[in-house]
């Protein structure tokens, strides 16, 4: 069980000195046991600020963060984080860099090399094992750092904008074999995204997050629709057409809108 | 044969038929100033066999080589750690750093005077003025290095559960490895300089009391054999410093 509790939560940057500064106030959500979460919001709202603390890079000012139970006290194998910038090991080859948190864990080489094999083949990237990051295109390299975090065995995935540099065909590719990986092996995710479609696809519920002080909007439950209108059994591009997807993106949207009215 | 080696090739070539035709050939420069080839030659089988200045050339960058090697070594040792404290532990950073700035500004070879006062004129005095020369490069370089590794590949490297053991030595030691070797190879041709300088001021062998007798008996020729044996010396020690440090930063090697 990874349920994560965030328990009505404040984070003040340099709280104590002459500059402080309210990031999020008041946050208070659970995220279900393998429930995928999508985070959307204006820039600067604490997207990534809440991810962090989730992930123990980052500490609390106020409230109290619980990942399966226990207290976050600092980062760990239990809650994988897939970066915006990749965050590869330049000097591990792709294999080193995919079995890196599974040695944390002591996974036996055997176990390593299964897991090397099963991640490249998914990701249709076999035969690239030996490479170094420098020599993959961007698209490779994010795919790595998915793998890397997946192979981990994480209760928690958490994801920053994990396609953000990826280009509109690498994304879709991306957006798709998520949702497969997903299926088969399904964590608690949250993932932070600027884009609202990718973000409607993908998850189970969307919280839409506001500024000034960053805080929850709102929280658009999309299981029950992708369930009922069989969602991930249909490529992206169809279901973006449905008007179960339209219409859900743009109460999305509206959301997102308001927000960028507060400021004027 | 590439291109680049070919072109050095013919370069050396050229530079040889100038130097021959300047000097022996057409007698322009007095040998006085700067030996022929033919005087390089000579004074290079006298040292060589015979020996000059208290000993052969062999025994001459043996000593050399022995004293650079030995202060080279024992700075890096002391220094990289030093270095890399410095760079991985803000109080140690806020304690060491001033002591650090207050000795960089001094030119190693303002040590010497000391150094002769305190251990003689001997092996000692010389190892210590390279040490001090080679610590501060290896020192400041180790810390810079450290101290900018990629805080992302950090954290990267915490949420997927690493000990601190290895965040230092799959992220820090690596990220810092560059750095680190330019620190190094500074190191190494601070230690040359001064051993050189040392040696001019007061040695009983070694390559740079070879040049400082030559240049008493007025023997450009052995002047210049001396000038190519330490360049030839360093050389060879910064090579393999080179191997080294493709051996260790091996995933940069194919870029
Ligand atoms: N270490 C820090 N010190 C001070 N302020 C910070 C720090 N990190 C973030 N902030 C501030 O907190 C707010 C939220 O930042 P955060 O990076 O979480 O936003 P975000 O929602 O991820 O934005 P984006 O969509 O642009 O990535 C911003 O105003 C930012 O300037
Ligand atoms: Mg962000």
């Amino acid at each position: 069980m990874s349920e994560i509790v965030i328990d009505n939560i404040t984070k003040i940057f340099g709280e104590g000195g002459a500059k402080p500064f309210t990031a999020i106030k008041d946050v208070d959500f659970h995220v279900k046991d393998r429930e995928f979460i999508s985070v959307v919001g204006p820039s600067g709202c604490g997207k990534t600020t809440l991810m962090r603390m989730v992930a123990g890079l980052e500490t609390v000012s106020r409230g109290e963060i619980r990942v399966a139970g226990k207290p976050v006290k600092g980062p760990g194998p239990d809650r994988a984080v897939v970066f915006q910038q990749f965050a590869l090991f330049p000097w591990k080859t792709v294999r080193e860099n995919i079995v890196f948190g599974m040695r944390s864990k002591g996974a036996s080489k055997a176990e390593r090399d299964k897991a090397v094999h099963h991640y490249l083949t998914l990701m249709k990237m076999e035969g690239t094992e030996d490479k170094y990051p420098h020599q993959l295109s961007g698209g490779m390299q994010q795919r790595v750092a998915i793998a890397r975090s997946y192979a981990t065995d994480p209760g928690v995935l958490l994801m920053d904008e994990p396609f953000g540099a990826l280009d509109a065909q690498t994304r879709t590719i991306m957006q798709e074999e998520l949702v497969r990986v997903s299926k088969d092996n399904p964590r608690t995710v949250m993932f932070i995204t600027h884009s609202v479609e990718e973000a409607v696809y993908l998850a189970d519920r969307v919280v839409v997050m506001g500024r000034n002080p960053g805080h929850i909007r709102e929280v658009i439950d999309v299981a029950q629709t992708r369930q009922a209108e069989k969602w991930s059994e249909e490529p992206i591009d169809d279901v973006m057409e449905k008007s179960s997807f339209t219409h859900l993106r743009g109460q999305v949207w509206r959301l997102l809108r308001e927000q960028m009215g507060d400021d004027m | 044969m590439n291109r680049s080696t070919l072109t050095g090739a013919i370069t050396v070539v050229v530079v040889f038929m100038l130097w021959w035709l300047l000097t022996s050939g057409t007698g322009l420069i007095n040998p006085l100033r700067f030996p022929s080839p033919e005087g390089f030659a000579s004074a290079l089988g006298r040292i060589w066999s015979d020996g000059y200045a208290g000993g052969t050339l062999m025994e001459h960058i043996w000593q050399s080589l022995r004293l650079v090697l030995i202060g080279f070594l024992t700075a890096v040792v002391v220094g990289m750690p030093l270095g890399f404290l410095m760079g991985y532990d803000r109080r140690i950073e806020a304690f060491v750093n001033p002591i650090f700035l207050l000795l960089r500004p001094i030119p190693p070879l303002a040590w010497i005077p000391l150094a002769i006062v305190w251990f003689g004129l001997n092996d000692a005095s010389k190892v210590f003025v390279i040490f001090v020369s080679a610590f501060v490069p290896s020192v400041i370089n180790t810390y810079t290095g450290v101290r900018n590794v990629r805080k992302t590949l950090i954290e990267a490297a915490r949420v997927h559960g690493a000990t601190e053991a290895r965040v230092i030595s799959e992220v820090y030691l690596p990220d810092s490895a560059p750095m680190i070797f330019t620190g190094l190879r500074l190191s190494l041709q601070a230690s040359w300089t001064t051993l050189v300088a040392a040696e001019l001021v007061g040695a009983f062998l070694g390559l740079g009391r070879a040049l400082q007798t030559a240049y008493r008996d007025v023997n450009t020729s052995m002047i210049l054999v001396t000038m190519v044996a330490i360049a030839i010396a360093g050389a060879i020690t910064t090579i393999l410093l080179g191997h080294v440090e493709k051996r260790v930063i091996r995933w940069r090697a194919t870029t």
